[in-house]
């Protein structure tokens, strides 16, 4: 009986790998596809946001250039070096790493395969120190905050110059999480736009020192609120929901950041994007045409790498016709946001 | 009964597959070919995906035996991954502190510190089931969220932290590190790829060892006895003159250093610091599964070890070759852990009193010893 049943499933073992064998033996494709590999971080595909969007941004190259894209989703952090390295390993035409939590491993697999191209959004490749290793064969897709702040600054400043917030004290906050150089750059933007809009308005701005408590930030909110804020823009990441459920709870407004977080909280009017699709799409873009260049790439208005999102909210038509005007200022160079907060 | 788990789940799998649409002979050469190099359509290296598949397995074999001995004592210990943290944790204070010590001083430093931290954690729980009976699953767990909340502070903020506005660590010194297998050489090439590219590391052998003082532990020494005559009574244990306290505080000690040695294997080996992809890290929790699958003995945990670490290191060829969701692999694991836990079941049944008596329970069926102890709290014991 039971040398039978063991019988039985070595020949289910033999089948499977006959079975697997031949299914793996297929054709091979004849004319040269370019193959583009997408690593996203442990937020995975269904995050809503850069990972999303980067994948948003294969795809669209993908149908444009009839190129192979593949996507690994990391489970933990100790995926992101096997899962470069096996794209890095077939040859890949550019291997691409989504966020800054994997600067450390495009740094070493960057290193291991020079030959082969990277592209990491929002950081570099780096060393355990952090430090950029500068290697050529890496693409840094990086983004001017400042200029998404200034679209979502000007809209603040003008609700607040023509009443039409809830308060209308000529207050408005931003909520950072820790004071970084791409989180500064947000506020800088926010609070040079909105004093343009309105001369006479005060910015409030607080840090969480945290990226991940909503606890954290939804306390830097209350704070401002209290101190008449009425539009609340956050800019610190998972921590930074708080904010946008106390501006919710306050009965005031609030402003979105990275991606659009209309459906963060009913409170939310409007996000700052960056427009991590535009930047995948671009990266790709450059290496079909052989055109990759090491170094960093920087998306901002003038290329439509970065922008805003008006979310629940209807927009007045002098409004709109305001902020079109400052885009195209922005655009075409006529106006550029600082990338330190002014006083 | 595990492979007949293992064959049930995929073949479930298989009909998942075929319900969402998608090829399962595709899924499951990619699966074969992450895992163990085979099968390989899109021109996989075999000998990367074989040292990939080791890099995950190593931590699962010295967790594995974490939950595995606990196991035999008629404990549960479901605290592994947070003892595995306290060890990463130790091993790389220790490795940032003293970065200038040559190794011979400093790497059996940072794997004994290690093995300590980890011990320690695992004994908070083993003092409390023996002195005021806390259970063990509760006290654990919570130690679980203790440890990771712990390790957030002091990378995010705490004087681990590498700079402001990262969640890393300082890297530890280059004598706290193990060597690869191989040598780190870019321009050597191996397989046809270059050799820094096998991240196979010592830490492996220190794993198999480990896994091989376990099972000398258990069945060579007077030790290894108590603890399995407390696993299979309590009442019986302490009548033949065993310290039933002693046993469990012990076992836990020994178990959480073995925990604990993983996590410091996996920062001397791998990572050579801490991040934030231990918020998100479930080998701890994997590890529950491998010594349920590897049935408590030390060569069951290897295999059962090499089985997770081949479907978490192929979840992801078989996502981007195949075009199937790693998240498969994820449903995989839980039917593997839900067929064994069917089986469960049947064993649990037939240890009631109105069904076979226990004693006829085959001797390798340690886990349903760890389920059916029948006293949560020790009765004192008359010393």
């Amino acid at each position: 009986m039971g040398h039978k049943r063991l019988r039985f499933v070595g020949l289910i073992a033999v089948a499977i790998v006959l079975v697997v064998a031949c299914g793996s033996s297929g054709g091979g494709t004849p004319a040269k596809t370019f193959k583009i590999g997408l690593v996203t971080d442990t937020g995975g595909l269904n995050d809503k946001s850069f990972n999303h969007l980067a994948d948003v941004g294969l795809e669209k190259a993908k149908t444009d250039f009839k190129i192979q894209g593949d996507v690994k989703e990391s489970k933990t952090g100790a995926d992101y070096i096997p899962n470069l390295t096996d794209f890095a390993s077939k040859n890949y035409d550019l291997v691409i790493g989504v966020g800054f939590l994997m600067q450390q491993a495009v740094g070493t697999v960057s290193g291991t395969f020079p030959n082969i191209h990277f592209a990491i959004i929002d950081g570099a490749g780096t060393d355990a120190n952090g430090v950029d290793l500068k290697h050529s064969n890496v693409v840094s897709l990086f983004f001017k905050e400042q200029d998404a702040g200034a679209m979502v600054g000007a809209m603040a400043g003008w609700l607040e110059k023509n009443g039409k917030s809830k308060k209308n004290q000529h207050v408005i906050g931003a909520v950072g999480g820790v004071s970084i150089p791409p989180v500064n750059h947000y506020i800088a933007g926010y609070k040079w736009a909105a004093k343009m809009e309105d001369p006479s308005i005060k910015v409030l701005v607080g840090y969480s020192n945290n990226f991940n408590d909503p606890a954290k930030c939804k306390s830097v909110a209350k704070a401002q609120i209290d101190q008449q804020a009425d539009i609340v823009f956050q800019v610190a990441g998972g921590c930074g929901l708080g904010a946008l459920q106390q501006a919710g709870q306050s009965g005031v407004y609030s402003i979105g950041v990275d991606a659009d977080q209309k459906d963060a909280d009913p409170s939310v009017i409007a996000s700052a994007l960056k427009k991590v699709d535009v930047a995948t799409y671009t990266a790709i873009h450059n290496v079909v045409q052989g055109q990759f260049q090491g170094g960093a790439l920087t998306f901002s208005i003038a290329n439509e790498g970065a922008g805003y999102a008006v979310d629940n909210f209807d927009l007045p038509a002098d409004l709109k016709a305001e902020l079109d005007k400052v885009q195209g200022q922005i655009k075409s160079g006529a106006l550029t946001p600082p990338a330190d907060i002014p006083a | 009964m595990p492979l007949g788990s293992v064959l049930f789940a995929f073949v479930v799998g298989a009909l998942i597959c075929l319900v969402t649409g998608a090829n399962p002979v595709d899924a499951y050469s990619g699966l074969l070919c992450g895992g163990i190099g085979i099968a390989c359509a899109q021109g996989e290296n075999s000998a990367l995906q074989i040292s990939n598949t080791i890099v995950f397995l190593t931590p699962l074999i010295t967790t594995g035996v974490a939950v595995a001995l606990p196991f035999r004592a008629g404990l549960f210990n479901i605290g592994a991954e947070g003892q595995l943290i306290a060890g990463a944790i130790a091993c790389t204070a220790i490795g940032v502190k003293f970065s200038g010590l040559p190794s011979p001083i400093l790497l059996p430093m940072v794997l004994l510190g290690g093995m300590a931290a980890g011990a320690l954690w695992a004994g908070i729980a083993g003092v409390l089931k023996a002195t005021v009976g806390a259970h063990e699953v509760v006290t654990t767990i919570m130690l679980n969220y203790v440890a990771q909340w712990l390790l957030r502070y002091l990378i995010i903020g705490g004087p681990l932290q590498l700079r402001e506005g990262t969640s890393t660590s300082l890297p530890i010194g280059h004598g706290a590190r193990l060597p690869t297998l191989l040598p780190s050489d870019n321009s050597l090439i191996i397989f046809g790829l270059p050799a820094s590219v096998y991240r196979v590391h010592t830490g492996l052998l220190i794993a198999l060892a480990a896994a091989a003082i376990f099972a000398f532990l258990l069945w060579r020494t007077s030790f290894g006895y108590e603890i399995r005559a407390v696993g299979q009574s309590q009442k019986a244990a302490r009548y033949a003159g065993i310290s039933v306290r002693r046993t469990i505080i012990l076992t836990m000690l020994i178990a959480g250093a073995f925990a604990g040695l993983a996590g410091a294997i996996q920062v001397a080996g791998v990572d050579h610091n801490l991040t934030d992809m231990y918020f998100s890290d479930t080998t701890g929790f994997d590890a529950i599964a491998v010594a349920l699958l590897g049935l408590g003995s030390a060569v069951g945990i290897v295999v059962a070890s090499l089985l997770f670490g081949a479907l978490h290191a192929g979840g992801s060829i078989m996502q981007s070759d195949a075009g199937i969701s790693s998240n498969l692999v994820l449903v995989l694991q839980a039917l593997i852990l839900f067929s064994i836990a069917a089986n469960f079941v049947g064993a649990i049944r037939r240890g009631l009193p109105f069904g076979r008596a226990s004693a006829e329970l085959p001797p390798e069926l340690p886990p349903a010893a760890g389920l059916m102890s029948e006293a949560a709290v020790p009765p004192p014991e008359p010393t």
